[in-house]
């Protein structure tokens, strides 16, 4: 019962946005381009689409007693849904035991996961592909999130797109062959149109109930990228960063694809979790297949070392002796990864988020911040169950270069929504390096904090460029604080709560006072720092994040001075420039109480205890090394907690020294920061090219990419058709002598038989006279003739 | 209506309306003329619906319907007509696209008569092809529907239509050279085993193959390589493909619809339908290099379409490589070289599945991409990719359509595209994993070519070319026609099961013919070995 209802409300947040864009997209057809009426329906499908989240979630949380909040809970539980009892009658009497803190009895939570099929799209014998659901806390958590901050995104949106309400609008970014700007008709409507099918497909990636069906939604969301980024379609610029964006997506999901190749081939199904078939039969799904034992690894067999497919279903077990080549596992471990790195983007496929900037500011909000680009870290979470080690040292090592170079490259971007890509991008690895860590909880924390302060942060920045007539250039800006003080104070809000700064409390980091970007990025830090320990050949993955923590720090204060504090850089602008109206600063004020407080309480506090409610079963205690295998090692709860005061210390004195560098550069007149830009030019202009990956890329895929498409066509054109037209001038060639040959020697023939027949008759003219008696001798004489012959040859 | 004549109803309506159009309609009332020959694929579109909705059972996989009526009784040629689950969702296919294509035949001003007469003939052609189970009857079925687009490219072509339509005749005539040749073979290897009263029955031809008595293995792999090239042309497949972009190029919208969302689907049909189930032995023996040649075409199609830059050749170009899709699938069939054994039997019926779903995505998607190109020459005359852009600002609803086709083109999860592609890809792994990682590599070359060309077209400040005063809207015709294929691609996309119903318990049945034919031959080919090692 409270598995359908979880669904229908679910199903109903999800379906909701869809009918909006059915409607919305027609917009410009049955209104008027200046109606608002588009925008308000979206905000409705999507607020509806909040409520229903959250009701979910209360719901959920009711029917296990809100256990998941007890303390105790969560080392014990595990993810599987294989608790035998149906899950009413264990809900109503599970209660956690008051004295678990001693004893640690095992909680019994009842049945927290669901999952189910919605309908099938093909069945081939005993394989089927379907679209499913699979709803956990996680699940849960990332639905009321994305609702919420696509609630608040919406109606930001509603302010900021408002000059698209007109019947002529004039784009003074796009320009004309004859140097005018272009004059176009407003598309309101068809920005919030877009909107709500990105909402539909963002959501749709969450409830799915198999890696499948998160592909399908995984590129839904890529081309409702693509149509948001280029929705000023009449800006080149735009139109090559959608480009840009949706196909480096897809070289990742080229990736993905061969995941799910090998994933097909050796497991046969594609779903999450067990499911019930329409025949009542029980199906395992990935997570019940891959069997680990008590010490995280993986089963394997002891004779060919291949990984063994256990199917723990109550049915017949179809697979039941089944192996996996531990490579291929890698290889599909790697090939959802790559997809991750796409949709993330992680290094190497980084280079399309700070182009897809081009799109509307709301949309870098909503998609290139909060959701999409998360949704990378999301599968990487939700996918965790099936990564062996060496698939999450990767993410590990990948997270860890791009968190550093993204950093880097924000310290020296000018352009406010670009210095917030790079911290995106760099965030972003932060989630990912703790995730590979084997900090689950930790990278989903960061994910779901970072999804508040981020959004909160652009819609800032789009409040800055929108009070400045849509100015980015943070050179020009200065001093905005007295104009726009709400911008300015929710802004704050956000810097530093990504910076990580905090007041210690005087019972050390436990009671420390902080906003959520403090807690979320002190997780990481430490699960890497406990990583590190025990496996200090890859210290590095301590090192740096705790460097760019402070990167971090200087990077966002700089932006923050450069834009809001100091004196005015260009009067024109600061006399311009206001504070923008209330549908805009009311979802930022929203937006700033979540980044501040959502995290409160750290790792004891609400927000992680729901986010890591259903955790993978081995996250809890680690993965030990088997003895001299020169395997990671990756740490349990009890390793991470016991470094995470020095953890936090660190990161908070890193966080803190970028925050003073900032201040001292940007806050302060007393260094000249021209002249040291001055001094480092090599180094600037390395970063202000972005390490050169668009050159390098341009010059070793795109270029090549078209000349050897230049190829095929040559070839088709000269090879195949030169063939073609070769063998035709052979037959016309060869026809010619054959009407040669036909003329002289066989018309020939046959004229010399005529010829010599004609002459025949004409010699033969003479003895026809046309006298009978002549006739009647000829007769005679030859019957004669003939009788002889026939008497001669034939004798008796 | 009686359920044996419908089939033969819906082969010869489009041909009685030939009829009737040529004698009875003036030729001066050209309106009349269109009328009546839409409404005439309209009747053939509507029978076929009977067809599938009220005759034909889906959980069926034999033939059903069946029509036998001696022809030829001298040489043992039978009328033989039936339909099964392989078929039926290529007849609604031909029909629908007939019945889209006429509509969009409103821009055809020349020779109206003549026109309309061989497009329905043409029609005829085409529905026998797919009906016939008569190899004889098949044969001349495939002939009849040459000569028609043979004219219809040579008359009412573009500046090379000559060169075109001889190009497309003598290609395919070559094809089915080899095939009668095939045949043939058939025949009187029927017929030296006494049964020649079947050698042109293709059911029980291939129930000869699956008991192992109708060709010796090397016979087998004969009569596949002179098939399969016959068929190859049709689909086409690298590298005889080379007639496909000057044919399209060249011949009028409504005919390239033809061409590629019903022609090329006979390539696949072929296959399927003949070439596997009478020669399994070749099939198998030949599936490595069929999917090396579905893998080539899939990429090479990609990289040429890259190159174009006339909007129709680039549609061409990707048909090249989309229908490479089919070929892969339908050939990814791995056995056990020792015992003789099909390996991993379900993902090649999920590889065939998918490579059929996959002709119907793309008899969709295509014609639906030629439309869309054909709308904008009728209005600018010219397809250079250079000298468009800004079409979004100045037709919205011509560009947001146009964007969903190309997207289904592209393989978008959820319009039709992406579950031919993707299920096709997903079987291969099991056959041959640097393969897969080839084809699936395609994804981002389709995404490449797709998006660069929707971009010089569509998106953009405004447009680079001639007449831009032309550019009006769609009209209701040219809407109604867009539209419902886009919905088409759409409902296939989100709901691909309800052609899968009909087709997998056909092909299902199929594969185990085939795979059990296979088991006979080599294990005739392992006897013969042991007898020669013993001796």
């Amino acid at each position: 019962m409270v598995g359908e209802t979880l669904r229908n409300l679910l199903m109903i947040a999800w379906l909701l946005p869809l009918a909006g864009f059915a409607v919305e997209i027609f917009g410009g057809f049955w209104g008027s381009r200046k109606s608002r009426v588009a925008a308000w329906m979206s905000v409705g499908c999507i607020g509806i689409g909040f409520l229903c989240s959250l009701s979910a979630l209360l719901i959920w949380g009711n029917s296990n007693s809100w256990t998941v909040l007890d303390h105790d809970s969560h080392d014990e539980t595990h993810v599987d849904t294989d608790h035998a009892k149906p899950a009413d009658a264990l809900a109503t009497d599970t209660h956690p035991s008051p004295d678990s803190h001693t004893s640690h009895p095992p909680v019994v939570r009842g049945k927290t996961v669901y999952s189910g099929t919605l309908y099938y799209l093909a069945r081939f014998g005993s394989l089927d592909i379907s679209l499913d659901y699979y709803i956990d806390s996680l699940t849960l958590v990332m639905f009321t999130m994305v609702t919420f901050i696509a609630t608040c995104i919406h109606l930001f949106a509603m302010g900021y797109m408002s000059e698209e309400l007109t019947e002529e609008l004039v784009d003074h970014s796009a320009h004309l062959s004859n140097g005018h700007h272009v004059h176009r008709p407003g598309r309101y409507y068809r920005f919030f149109a877009f909107l709500s099918l990105f909402c539909f497909s963002m959501l749709g990636l969450v409830l799915a109930g198999n890696i499948f069906q998160v592909f399908i939604f995984w590129e839904l969301v890529g081309i409702c990228s693509f149509l948001l980024i280029g929705f000023y379609t009449e800006r080149k610029s735009a139109c090559n960063a959608a480009n840009k964006a949706f196909i480096m997506n897809r070289v990742g999901d080229f990736g993905f694809l061969i995941g799910l190749m090998v994933l097909w081939t050796f497991f046969g199904t594609f779903r999450f979790g067990e499911t019930v078939n329409d025949t009542g039969e029980v199906q395992a799904g990935l997570f019940q297949m891959l069997a680990r034992d008590e010490t995280g690894n993986v089963l394997r067999d002891a004779a060919s070392g291949d990984v063994k497919i256990g199917a723990v279903t109550t049915g017949a077990d179809p697979g039941g002796n089944r192996t996996i080549p531990y490579s291929l596992l890698v290889v599909a471990g790697l090939g959802v990864f790559a997809g991750c790195v796409g949709k993330s983007a992680q290094f190497p496929l980084q280079t399309w988020l700070p182009d897809a900037m081009e799109g509307p500011t709301p949309v870098s909000a909503l998609v290139h911040s909060a959701t999409m680009v998360a949704a990378g870290v999301y599968l990487v979470g939700r996918f965790y169950p099936m990564f062996v080690q060496e698939v999450l040292l990767t993410i590990a090592y990948v997270g860890c270069i791009t968190l550093f170079m993204a950093a880097t490259i924000a310290i020296v971007a000018t352009d406010i929504k670009k210095v917030l890509a790079y911290s995106t991008i760099s965030q972003l690895g932060y989630m990912m390096l703790g995730l590979g860590v084997f900090g689950w909880g930790a990278g989903l924390f960061h994910l779901i904090t970072h999804a508040f302060f981020k959004s909160l942060m652009f819609l800032c920045s789009g409040s800055v460029i929108y009070g400045c007539h849509h100015e980015q250039e943070m050179p020009k800006m200065g001093g905005l604080w007295r104009k726009m003080p709400i911008t300015a104070f929710t802004m704050l809000v956000g810097v530093i709560a990504i910076s990580g700064l905090a007041i210690p409390g005087l019972i050390g980091l436990s009671s420390v006072f902080a906003f959520s970007g403090f807690f979320s990025k002190d997780a990481v830090v430490a699960t890497s720092l406990a990583f590190v320990k025990d496996n200090p050949s890859h210290f590095l993955l301590f090192i740096v994040p705790l460097i760019t923590a402070g990167i971090t720090a200087f990077y966002m204060f700089r932006l923050w001075f450069y834009t809001f504090a100091g004196k005015p850089r260009d009067q024109h602008l600061y006399d311009h420039c206001h504070e923008s109206p209330w549908i805009m600063t009311g979802p930022l004020l929203a937006l700033s109480f979540f980044a501040a407080f959502c995290a409160i309480g750290g790792e004891d506090g609400p927000l992680y205890r729901l986010i890591t409610g259903d955790q993978p079963a081995h996250i809890a205690h680690g993965i030990a090394a088997a003895a001299g295998s020169g395997e990671i090692t990756l740490p349990g709860h009890d390793a991470i907690h016991d470094v995470h005061g020095t953890a936090g210390t660190l990161a908070l004195i890193a966080a803190a020294s970028g925050t003073c560098l900032a201040w001292l550069l940007y806050g302060t007149t007393l260094v000249n920061v021209a002249e040291i830009r001055r001094q480092l030019s090599g180094l600037h202009g390395f970063l202000v090219d972005k390490w050169h990956f668009d050159e390098m890329y341009d010059a070793l895929f795109v270029k090549p990419a078209h000349v050897v498409g230049q190829g095929c066509a040559w070839i088709d054109k000269t090879v195949f058709d030169g063939i073609i037209h070769a063998s035709a001038k052979i037959m016309i060639f060869v026809s010619k002598w054959d009407k040669l040959f036909d003329e002289a020697v066989v018309d020939g023939f046959v004229n010399l038989l005529g010829n010599s027949t004609f002459a025949f008759g004409r010699s033969l003219r003479v003895i026809q006279t046309g006298r009978l008696r002549q006739y009647v001798m000829f007769i005679v004489v030859g019957v004669v003739a003939l009788f002889a012959i026939l008497f001669t040859t034939f004798p008796g | 209506m009686n359920p044996e004549f419908l089939l033969s109803a819906i082969i010869f309506a489009p041909s009685v309306g030939a009829l009737i159009l040529a004698l009875l309609i003036d030729s001066k009332n050209t309106e009349a003329m269109r009328l009546f020959a839409f409404a005439t694929t309209a009747v053939t579109f509507g029978l076929t619906l009977v067809l599938w909705l009220g005759e034909f059972h889906a959980d069926a996989p034999g033939m059903q319907l069946e029509v036998v009526e001696p022809w030829i009784p001298t040489w043992n040629v039978y009328y033989r007509l039936g339909v099964d689950g392989i078929s039926m969702p290529l007849v609604l296919l031909t029909s629908l696209i007939s019945m889209l294509s006429m509509g969009a035949s409103w821009s055809i001003t020349k020779h109206v008569k003549g026109y309309m007469v061989l497009f329905l003939l043409l029609e005829t052609g085409m529905m026998g092809v797919f009906l016939a189970l008569d190899f004889f009857l098949f044969y001349v079925f495939w002939e009849v529907m040459l000569l028609p687009m043979y004219f219809l490219i040579g008359v009412w072509g573009g500046p090379r239509k000559e060169y075109a339509a001889i190009k497309f005749f003598l290609y395919t005539l070559a094809g089915s050279v080899l095939m009668l040749v095939a045949m043939l073979m058939f025949y009187f290897s029927s017929s030296s085993s006494g049964a020649q009263a079947d050698g042109f029955n293709l059911i029980r031809l291939a129930e000869a193959a699956t008991a192992g008595t109708l060709l010796s293995p090397e016979m087998q792999i004969t009569a596949f390589i002179m098939l399969f090239i016959g068929f190859a042309i049709k689909l086409p497949a690298f590298p005889v493909h080379t007639w496909l972009p000057d044919a399209h190029v060249e011949a009028p919208t409504p005919i390239s619809m033809i061409l590629a969302g019903v022609l090329l689907k006979m390539g696949g049909y072929g296959i399927i339908r003949i070439a596997f189930p009478l020669c399994p032995y070749g099939a198998q023996y030949l599936a490595y290099t069929m999917v090396a040649i579905g893998v080539i075409s899939i990429i090479y199609g990609a990289f040429a379409a890259l190159a174009q830059t006339d909007f129709k050749r680039l549609v061409a170009y990707s048909s090249v490589s989309h229908m490479g899709y089919v070929l892969l699938g339908l050939a990814v069939w791995k056995i056990n070289e020792q015992t003789g054994e099909t390996m991993n039997s379900e993902y090649w019926q999920m590889g065939l599945n998918g490579a059929m779903f996959q002709m119907i995505a793309h008899g969709i998607s295509s014609a639906g991409m030629f439309f869309m190109v054909g709308v904008i020459y009728d209005r600018v005359h010219h397809r250079d990719l250079n000298k468009f852009g800004g079409l979004m600002g100045k037709m919205p609803l011509y560009g947001g359509l146009s964007a969903g086709l190309f997207f289904a083109g592209l393989g978008l999860p959820g319009l039709c595209g992406f579950i031919g592609e993707v299920f096709v890809v997903l079987s291969t792994w099991s056959y041959n994993p640097a393969l897969a990682i080839v084809a699936a590599s395609g994804v981002i070359l389709t995404a490449g070519y797709i998006l660069w060309a929707m971009q010089r077209v569509y998106l953009g400040a405004e447009y680079k070319g001639p007449h831009p005063e032309d550019l009006t809207p769609m009209n209701i015709r040219e809407q109604s026609i867009a539209v419902t294929l886009l919905a088409l691609a759409i409902f296939l996309g989100v709901y691909p099961v309800i052609m899968f119903n009909d087709m997998t318990p056909s092909i299902s049945r199929m594969a185990k013919a085939a795979e059990a034919g296979y088991q006979q031959s080599a294990d005739q080919l392992n006897q013969d070995e042991m007898q020669a090692a013993q001796r």
